[in-house]
């Protein structure tokens, strides 16, 4: 999924005029070559959201199940996301809000601006000079957390993925992305460790 | 796009013969119409392929299937009403009616290939701009009338005629979309109050029964479309019009004159108001004699005076009050010559004025005290109305809980057959492991130091048959060797026979579903489920596939279908792969955690 963010720090008549020329720019741009650039994008996306789940995405602590249960919903709760579904007998809980959460605006912006020259890279062989156009959309998403709570034998294991939901059509003209920006998931595990582990230490003294 | 949004639809690119899916246009229950381009000619159509979500399931091969064999029939049935609409409708050549170039059948399903009509939807028009005035009105509705005269003339009913349903092109021409063959396809059992549009339907399509729906059928559906295009809402549903008709004998449905009095013209409001009565023998019989109606060349049979006959409660807020009130009483009649010439001067009037009253005030007292015998008489024909009424009613209802106990006793038996046939399938299952049992226990054993000691012949095993009833019945199963004591059982893994899930308790929350009632299905769903009942577990994914009367969840469905498709469902693993093909596949690994996890526990 597309999102966007607007770095100009400028008023907001300027970014309206990114946004009418990004439209212009993507009017100039056949189907075909936009959803050849946004194929190439979830590729390469999703390799890294892999990688980055594989190495971020599930940690263990000697907790009890109930009590990792507990603290993944207070983590995500306080991190300003809304409880969509849960089951504590399975050890699911499944959570939204609207973009960038759980990230902030400057987060997100932070994150964008990381991962967008890199983007307009994987873009170019399909739009040519249009990629400069290329933005991240914020607008009318959700961000999308599942964490998973699950008994092994070294300890409660947590796990986390996150997917962007679209509640409105983008604005860019660009299909919506499926995968992540990765500085964008890394900033969110991260962000999401830390409350849970603040939780673990707050409740039970011990990580 | 992202068709995400779209689960069971064809991806992009994907080929259909010559026509390769670009994108999703839209998907009701019965269908799924996709924006595809024809290869051979170079141009845009669209396609609409009948996908009844409630019977069927794709594969993962494309292929649609039917969710069971008890759906086999009902799909094929509909699927056979799809194809014969789209040949019927492929006759019609007229600019108001959607063209369709061809139908055929592919993936186990039929696709009907339509011409691709840009523009915008009427309900989008009217939602954006709110009425419509009464010449831009005319200007959709009757080409519409024209293209509908002809599908009538061949004996087709269009069923479900809304503004979602008609389609503007850019140059202002309506085109009407979507005949309702798909409704045919489920309405054999499904509810048909979920089948119609609300608002949009006459009474007469909420029965089974379609021998009373003809073209005044359609003629409530665009006189209600029109009531949208001038009001702003559609009519009143046609249940709740049946409630105000038959429980106070008083229309509850604003008559279209009494909004549109003076902005729309006299002959059109009334033309609404007959298209829009109750009863189907109300309302005009044919396109041409409403169209008459519409364009002034005969008067409608309800036309009434601007004035509202029927007595009902208005939102002033939403009606706009007639421009020109109408006058209460007749004009009064000019007094004859003879007698202005005996009165003349001021006095005349004044003494005009007394005479009336006088007469007035007479009139009153004789009429009051000659007419107490017809008030009685009228009161008690009301009270006996009324206690009638009442009866109605109370028969109503009755009727309608029959029609739901009915029906959740349906599901009830359908489960319990279901649940036989899962049983003799598992009895087979067991069978073939008795005999595998019974050839290991006869191989010839490795001669032992000491002579092993001699055995009876063993009986053949005994299996417990199925009987026909479709009540639940115990899976016990009998002995398959008998051992001598002391004798070690033979070294055979054996399947440990499952207790036979409960099934009141999954009867009482298909019944709970037959409602509608979804959290009480649930409650009792998610115990059953977390105890291991298959079938439960199957229930579950499935509300959660669907987002039926809980949030959309395909890594719950996938858990769910995971632990029964282990548990030894037979339908589950397909499904569970169906959800695995919507998840990310990090989820599904996340979401085979889990279901480790449960196993484990």
């Amino acid at each position: 999924m597309v999102t966007r963010v607007f770095m100009v720090r400028g008023g907001r008549w300027l970014a309206g005029w990114c946004a009418v020329l990004a439209m212009l720019a993507a009017g100039c741009i056949t189907d075909a070559q936009k959803r050849g650039a946004i194929d190439d994008i979830n590729k390469a996306f999703r390799v890294d959201y892999e990688a980055i789940l594989a190495e971020k995405g599930t940690r263990v602590y000697k907790v009890t199940r109930a009590e990792a249960y507990d603290a993944v919903r207070v983590s995500l709760a306080r991190l300003g996301m809304i409880v969509e579904a849960q089951d504590p007998v399975l050890g699911y809980v499944n959570v939204y809000a609207p973009a960038p959460r759980p990230l902030s605006v400057e987060e997100w912006q932070q994150a964008a601006a990381a991962d967008l020259p890199r983007t307009r890279e994987i873009i170019g062989p399909h739009v040519g000079i249009y990629r400069h156009f290329f933005n991240f959309e914020a607008t009318g998403l959700e961000t999308v957390i599942s964490g998973t709570v699950v008994q092994g034998p070294a300890g409660t294991e947590i796990s986390f993925t996150a997917r962007m939901r679209e509640t409105a059509p983008p604005q860019s003209g660009f299909p919506r992305r499926e995968y992540l920006p990765p500085t964008a998931v890394r900033m969110g595990l991260d962000k999401m460790w830390t409350e849970v582990e603040r939780e673990f230490k707050a409740t039970y003294r011990r990580p | 796009m992202n068709d995400q949004a779209y689960p069971d639809a064809l991806k992009p690119q994907y080929r259909l013969h010559w026509y390769t899916i670009e994108r999703v246009l839209g998907q009701g229950g019965f269908g799924i119409t996709y924006l595809a381009r024809d290869t051979n000619l170079d141009q845009l159509v669209a396609i609409k392929e009948y996908l009844p979500v409630e019977v069927v399931a794709r594969g993962e091969d494309g292929r649609v299937r039917s969710r069971g064999d008890g759906q086999r029939d009902r799909y094929r049935w509909g699927l056979d009403r799809f194809i014969q609409e789209a040949r019927t409708l492929a006759r019609f050549d007229h600019p108001s009616i959607v063209r369709v170039h061809s139908v055929f059948e592919f993936n186990g399903t039929a696709y009907m290939v339509m011409r691709f009509e840009e523009g915008e939807n009427f309900g989008a028009l009217l939602e954006r701009r709110g009425t419509l005035p009464e010449k831009e009105l005319l200007r959709v509705l009757l080409p519409i009338l024209d293209g509908l005269e002809l599908v009538h003339g061949a004996g087709f009913i269009h069923r479900d005629i809304k503004p979602d349903n008609i389609h503007i092109r850019a140059d202002g021409s309506p085109v009407l979309l979507d005949f309702g063959s798909a409704r045919h396809a489920l309405g054999k059992s499904r509810t048909l109050t979920i089948l119609v549009a609300p608002g949009y339907a006459p009474f007469e399509q909420y029965g089974s029964n379609s021998e009373n729906q003809g073209p005044w059928t359609d003629i409530y559906g665009l006189g209600a479309t029109c009531y949208r295009a001038i009001t702003g809402t559609p009519p009143l549903d046609a249940i709740t019009r049946s409630k105000g008709i038959l429980g106070s004998t008083r229309e509850v449905l604003v008559p279209a004159r009494t909004i549109g009095s003076g902005r729309y013209s006299g002959q059109l409001l009334a033309a609404m108001d007959h298209a829009l009565e109750f009863a189907e023998k109300g309302r005009p019989q044919t396109v041409a004699e409403w169209r008459r109606e519409i364009l002034g060349e005969v008067i409608a049979k309800n036309a009434a005076p601007a004035a509202p006959e029927r007595s009902v409660p208005v939102a002033p807020e939403k009606v706009a009050p007639p421009a020109v009130p109408p006058p209460a009483f007749p004009a009064p009649a000019v007094p004859p010559d003879h007698a202005r010439a005996g009165w003349s001067g001021a006095r005349a009037p004044i003494a005009w004025g007394v005479a009336g009253a006088a007469a007035g005030a007479i009139a009153i007292a004789v009429f009051l005290q000659m007419d107490n015998p017809r008030r009685d008489q009228e009161e008690k024909v009301k009270k006996e109305q009324l206690e009638l009424d009442k009866e109605l009613t109370r028969i109503q209802d009755e009727i309608k809980r029959s029609g739901l106990e009915l029906k959740s006793l349906q599901k009830e038996r359908e489960f319990d057959v279901k649940r036989v046939q899962e049983e003799k399938e598992r009895l087979a299952e067991l069978q073939k492991q008795a005999e595998k049992l019974r050839t290991a226990a006869a191989a010839p054993r490795k001669p032992s130091p000491e002579p092993a000691p001699l055995t009876k012949p063993r009986p053949r095993p005994e299996m417990v048959p199925i009987p026909p009833s479709p009540t639940p019945v115990p899976l016990t199963l009998a002995p398959l060797v008998e051992l001598e004591p002391g004798e070690a059982p033979p070294v055979v893994a054996m399947a440990k026979p499952k207790p036979a899930p409960q099934a009141d308790p999954l009867a009482k929350a298909e019944g709970a579903l037959a409602r509608g009632d979804y959290a009480g299905a649930r409650e009792i769903l998610v115990p059953l489920a977390q105890g291991g009942n298959t079938q439960a577990q199957v229930r579950l994914a499935e509300m959660y596939a669907s987002g039926q009367g809980v949030s959309r969840n395909y890594i719950q469905a996938y858990i769910w279908y995971s632990l029964a498709a282990r548990g030894g469902s037979t339908t589950a693993p397909a499904d569970r792969d169906r959800m695995a093909r919507l998840l990310q596949p990090v989820e599904v690994k996340q979401a085979d955690k889990v279901v480790e996890g449960m196993r484990a526990r």
